[in-house]
């Protein structure tokens, strides 16, 4: 097993080491430098601005975005519903494409496992303004599919308003993200699944372990790390999603699906306040790479035990 | 908020000083060559690359346009015009964007006067009254050029009118024996009954990302003779006759209107009218073409009155008339070419070919061209005669919203900000208080504009 | 034993087919919609197959908009996206593999700290970055920005599958004098191909589904990218569900192909590299 860390024997001698290894790696550092280093620091720059959309002048305000979004229920209530949004998606997720990994591994069948297989990538291939028109469609209050379903079939006395209903709004989007992410996680899993050595189950059973004990001892040891690497990029790709809640609610009814990044756009494009969006862009990040350093603490944590 | 208005006069001054000099300059030296007719044609060969972005994607907008500027390129093989085309909803985010990306096109529309007043604010657009003079100033309606005229200078032009008023099936009121509504109450009344079987009396509609609340409020704050701007330009909406509009349409919404138009835009809301879901709906001209288009079977049941009012005594009003104008950008490089090409548009047959891509949804901003009899011969606007009367005297008699005291920025952002809807959402959603709720939204109005207008 | 396998199989069985019709179910009912008009949207909401097959919606939209263009502009960008950050994602992770014992550590995660920022507080300000480098409304310009994540994203992924690649066969080719980017073609590249295969599927997915930043950074509807089209539909005056839906069925079934084809290779992804 390998996991971030690298190991000695991997790596040149130091003498081979020289100046040409930063030929490697200088291109994607420029590109990081170019395309992340300044918009962060503009960005950082407009937070202590006034800076509008439409102007080009702009002058400095210190804390004043910064104590303003702070004391704004608003934004808190958008960090609450990103953390609800990013957390129920990604448990969703994680529960589907984990359990459809392990149901696709245990099928031998040559014949109907990849149709299974095509049939739950489908909607990675959705592009977002499709996953959200499409649903727009079924779940339209008026005509749309599902409701006028489970109406005519008894199990909801009126047409049930997934998109308007304040209760039902922020699942309903959870089960559109996680119905569009479950197929990355499930794909994934499956594929770390199929690296399990074989026999080491057959170990296991030798040794008179169960089902649950050789997928608790074998199977989740084997493939923790890999989940874990996923989980790390879904939950960012989950946390600054905007497009998919942008094109469905975008934020509504009265801010129940509004998620800093659609807070950060009505700051910044509605309101066209760039100096306050771009405080609240900097809280984001802060808050995801805080985030994300619990994981790698994680992550690194289970490569030591597995070396170990 | 004073010194923002002074800053604001005194920069515009400024402006149509220049302007204004230079504008009746050339105007008067043009109405003497205009003798001679296309005399700017003649003088030197136009020659340059011009950028024409609009909102128009309907196919037939959008194809009459394409026409004339590919006619005009054909008379001046020198010019090239790009056209460019954003949905309603991208328009404005387009040239917000390209304020900082200085990807800015050379002439657009706008999607009415309050957007002018935006870019105006901005410092974006050029004035056009030598455009404006060369076409005839006194063939476009005062109160159109007036909603569009900062400090003496005109900003844009109108292209094309609509006005707000009330639509309505006659195949559904006779069926359920209801007369035509005159009073807000008689509306509701004849919405409550009409909401049944699948149809719905009116659809009440609150996405932030668009502007129909703040439409609907309007309508009903007008009528009571009221503004949801004061006198100092701050927003008012816990005037008594705001608040018992607010408490109106809530339950226009609660009783007539499909639950899922709270997160409806101005086409998802329109359609439902289009497909023959609403009885009732107050909108534009366009709801014929969009009947037409969807459900033509029902379109002879269409028809419009004027916008309800509070007693059945009181005078016709008119709430709202857009004025849908174009607009030249300060970043162009051939203000020639662009004139030019405007008063190519404003040519009789060209602007008659274009007003009759949406028969009776575009009223002619030009006042000859409203009795033309190219324009009259169109069988829509033969059989929607009287709805043509209808909307051209609510054209007549209205403003832009909150245009009352003039184009201010207040009045743009009054509508553009989405505080509106969210306070409609906030009072059906959460069930918040409507006297509260009303308070913080227009606190949170008046913030926007000391911060946007300083 | 035996039995409870069986039994054990079923539920699977179940279960997979459960997963499989909610997964494909948006897919039929966006392509049975796009075939039927719009009064029988209207009045039959829950008639899954058209009573009346029509192309009516395919033929307006097909002539409102050149979607071939977008359709071509999006495989551009994308495949452009996906050359340019595979060639310098690889180099950069074999180069933190081999030559950063210590580095390489703090390397990928300021990468992967990189893939954290917001589109939408990015937008902005590369709209000026673009604007100052005059790639405003240019294909260059999107791809250069699509770099922005699709780079940190390949590098995290890379990194993974080249330490699978043990130091003994390098070596031996450094022996024969071959010098380090020899080895790396030569050598390397072909033994970590199925990663940077998948490594490229997702790089590449991910910039044909991108919708903000081309959006915002293209002004012309002949060099937008397809998503920016369909949305346009939206909001366009008269349009039905119909035509949205028929729309949306140009965009996805091109996709639904390519991902038949090339599914098993999907497969791999960060696994392939992370175990073994």
């Amino acid at each position: 097993m390998k996991g971030i860390k690298t190991g000695a024997a991997s790596v040149y001698p130091k003498k081979d080491r020289n100046l040409t290894r930063w030929l490697f790696v200088g291109p994607a550092m420029l590109v990081v430098l170019c395309l992340l280093v300044y918009p962060l620091g503009s960005t950082l720059l407009y937070s202590f601005t006034n800076k509008t959309l439409i102007k080009t002048t702009y002058s400095f305000k210190g804390l004043e975005n910064y104590i303003k979004i702070l004391s704004d229920p608003d934004f808190l209530r958008a960090f609450g519903t990103t953390l609800v949004w990013t957390f129920s998606s990604l448990l969703g997720q994680l529960l589907v494409g984990f359990t459809g990994a392990l149901a696709l591994n245990r099928i031998n069948n040559r014949i109907t496992r990849p149709i299974y297989r095509i049939c739950m990538i489908i909607p990675w291939a959705f592009p977002s303004v499709a996953i959200a028109l499409v649903w727009k469609w079924m779940l339209n209050g008026i005509q749309g599919y599902i409701p006028t379903m489970l109406m005519n079939l008894g199990l909801s006395d009126s047409m049930i308003q997934f998109l308007s209903d304040p209760k039902l709004v922020l699942p309903t989007l959870v089960f559109i993200n996680i119905w569009f992410g479950a197929p990355m996680i499930m794909v994934n899993v499956y594929a770390a699944l199929q690296t399990v050595p074989r026999d080491q189950y057959e170990a296991a059973v030798i040794d008179g372990a169960n089902a649950w004990q050789s997928f608790i001892h074998i199977t989740v040891p084997h493939i923790k790390v890999v989940v874990g690497l996923l989980v790390v990029l879904r939950t960012i790709w989950v946390f600054n999603n905007f497009d998919i809640i942008f094109m469905t609610t975008a934020g509504g009814p009265a801010g129940r699906t509004t998620t800093m990044p659609i807070y950060i756009y009505e700051l910044g494009w509605t309101n066209k306040l760039v100096g306050r969006a771009s405080a609240a862009s900097i809280l984001l990040l802060i808050f995801l790479i805080a985030v994300c350093l619990i994981y790698f603490a994680v992550i690194t944590h289970w490569e030591k035990e597995d070396r170990a | 908020m004073k010194k923002a208005i002074a800053t604001l006069l005194a920069v515009g001054l400024a402006a149509s000083l220049f302007a204004g000099c230079g504008g009746s300059e050339t105007s008067s030296a043009q109405t003497a060559e205009g003798a001679t007719s296309t005399a700017a044609e003649t003088d030197a060969p136009l020659e340059g690359e011009i950028t024409f972005w609009h909102s128009f994607t309907q196919g037939a907008r959008m194809d009459a346009i394409q026409k004339a500027a590919d006619a005009f390129m054909q008379e001046n093989p020198g010019v090239k015009i790009n056209i460019e085309t954003y949905s309603w909803g991208d328009f404005n985010t387009k040239w917000n964007a390209g304020i900082t990306t200085g990807d800015l096109p050379d002439i657009s529309t706008a999607q009415g006067t309050g957007e002018v007043v935006e870019m105006i604010n901005a410092g974006v657009i050029n004035p056009m009254d030598d455009i404006v003079d060369e076409i005839g100033r006194d063939r476009f309606s005062e109160n159109a050029l007036a909603d569009m005229t900062v400090d003496g200078a005109v900003y844009g032009i109108p292209y094309y009118s609509h006005a707000q008023v009330m639509w309505y099936r006659t195949d559904l009121l006779e069926a359920a024996g209801l007369e035509i509504p005159q009073t807000w109450d008689e509306f509701y009344d004849a919405a409550v009954a009409l909401t049944k079987d699948g149809t719905y009396g009116a659809a009440f509609s609150c996405s932030p990302n668009d502007l129909l609340c703040s439409r609907y409020l309007n309508y009903y704050v007008v009528s009571a003779g009221g503004s949801l701007l004061n006198d100092d330009l701050t927003a008012n909406l816990t005037s008594p006759e705001a608040i018992d509009g607010i408490n109106f349409w809530v339950n226009v919404y609660k009783n007539c209107s499909p639950a899922e138009t709270i997160n409806y835009t101005v086409n998802d809301h329109a359609t439902l009218f289009y497909q023959g879901t609403t009885a009732f709906d107050f909108n534009s001209g366009f709801m014929i073409s969009g009947v037409q288009s969807n459900t033509p079977e029902i379109a002879e049941y269409v028809r419009c009155a004027p916008l309800p009012r509070m007693n059945a005594d009181d005078p016709v009003y008119s709430a709202e008339t857009s004025h849908i104008p174009l607009v030249e950008w300060s970043n162009t490089e051939h203000p020639e070419i662009c004139k030019a090409f405007i008063e190519y548009l404003y040519q009789d047959d060209n602007y008659i070919e274009f007003i009759h891509a949406v028969p009776v949804g575009m009223l002619p901003a030009l006042s000859d061209i409203a009795t033309n009899e190219a324009y009259l011969n169109d069988p829509t606007i033969q059989e929607y005669a009287d709805c043509v009367d209808v909307i051209q005297e609510a054209v007549d008699n209205g403003h832009a919203i909150g245009f009352e005291h003039g184009p201010t920025p207040q009045a743009s952002y009054l509508t553009s900000q989405g505080v509106i809807e969210e306070m409609f959402q906030d009072i059906i959603t959460n069930g918040t208080d409507v006297e509260t709720a009303a308070k913080d939204a227009e606190d949170r109005l008046n913030e926007i504009f000391d911060t946007m207008i300083a | 034993m035996k039995k409870g396998k069986r039994v054990g199989d079923i539920l699977c069985n179940v279960y997979l087919i459960i997963l499989a019709v909610f997964a494909v179910f948006p897919l039929l009912w966006l392509l049975v919609s796009s075939f039927k008009s719009s009064s029988e949207m209207l009045n039959n909401p829950t008639k899954i197959l058209p009573i009346q097959w029509t192309l009516e919606n395919f033929k307006t939209v097909l002539i409102t908009l050149n979607f071939t263009i977008n359709i071509r502009n999006s495989v551009i960008i994308a495949a452009a996206t996906t050359l340019i950050a595979i060639v310098i994602s690889s180099l950069a992770a074999y180069g933190v593999v081999r030559f950063f014992p210590k580095l390489g550590d703090v390397m990928t995660k300021v990468l992967v700290t990189t893939y954290m920022f917001p589109s939408i507080m990015l937008v902005i300000p590369y709209a000026m970055v673009m604007a100052k480098l005059g790639l405003t409304n240019t294909r260059i310009g999107l791809v250069l920005v699509y770099l922005s994540f699709s780079v940190p994203y390949a590098v995290w992924m890379l990194v993974g599958f080249f330490k699978t690649v043990p130091i003994g066969i390098e070596e031996a080719a450094r022996i024969d004098g071959a010098n380090k980017l020899q080895v790396f073609v030569r050598v390397v590249l072909p033994l970590v191909a199925p990663g940077i295969v998948s490594t490229a599927i997702y790089v590449f997915i991910n910039a044909w589904n991108e919708y903000l930043y081309s959006m915002i950074l293209m002004s012309s509807s002949d060099k937008t990218t397809i998503s920016v089209a369909v949305k346009t539909l939206e909001g366009a005056d008269i349009l039905n569900w119909g035509s949205l839906m028929a729309a949306c069925a140009i965009v996805v079934v091109p996709s639904i192909i390519f991902f038949c084809f090339i599914q098993s290779k999907l497969a791999g992804g960060l696994s392939d590299g992370a175990v073994k």
